[in-house]
């Protein structure tokens, strides 16, 4: 499958034209993973985001004290954004992220790029960070059915 | 294009942290699902909010798989 196709397949992307696909398929760079093997680590700068294409990978949160081991909080599959929160927030990696396939493959966009871009075309910014609270308020959705 | 299913799936009766993923079709209950080579079956699922586009955004409960 090309970059283009994948890219329709996340809801970061929904309501791009194709010109503004093709866009953000230039600043996007593939990475593959193996399985076990860390994406980011919790505490870390956080200037990329991470798009899942294939494979899976889990989100690990350290344990406060070293008596306890670390949780994985969910697994994240093809589609899915992860790194968003730094992304917008500017703070460091609030966890671990994990690659559980082998491989995982992902798509990279540097935040550097990614602003870049909002700046150039600012109607694909508002649909691009729309899109981005929207994804937020699913996973924090989920975290509240979850826990009923 | 086709429409795409963006699922929550969270686990019921055991300590496992479920998955986000899209699919190409509206999981059913009583289906089959595998995570992490672990097999469970969908109990309860439903609109967590209305689509948009192609996307439409569930919840899906499972519980571990009787064999």
């Amino acid at each position: 499958m090309d970059l283009i196709a994948i890219l329709k397949r996340v809801e970061l992307f929904e309501g791009l034209a194709p010109v503004q696909l093709e866009a953000v398929a230039k600043i996007c760079q593939e990475r593959k993973y193996a399985s076990d093997e860390l994406v980011t680590a919790q505490g870390d700068p956080a200037d990329e985001l991470f798009i899942v294409c294939e494979g899976f990978v889990e989100i690990v949160l350290d344990s406060s004290s070293e008596a306890s081991t670390p949780r994985t909080v969910v697994s994240l599959g093809p589609g899915q954004i992860v790194g968003e929160m730094g992304l917008v927030d500017y703070g460091p990696r609030s966890a671990n992220v994990r690659a559980t396939t082998d491989p995982t493959v992902v798509q990279v966009i540097q935040r550097i790029d990614f602003e870049a871009l909002c700046d150039h075309d600012n109607q694909l910014g508002y649909i691009v960070m729309r899109n981005m609270a929207a994804d937020l308020s699913f996973k924090l959705r989920r975290t509240n059915y979850a826990e009923r | 294009m086709a429409a795409i299913y963006k699922v929550s799936y969270v686990v019921i009766g055991e300590e496992h942290p479920g998955a986000i993923l899209n699919v190409d079709h509206m999981p059913e209950v009583g289906e089959r699902v595998e995570l992490g080579r672990r097999q469970f079956t969908v109990v309860e699922v439903f609109e967590l909010v209305p689509p948009r586009g192609e996307f439409h955004f569930l919840h899906a409960t499972l519980a571990p798989a009787e064999d």
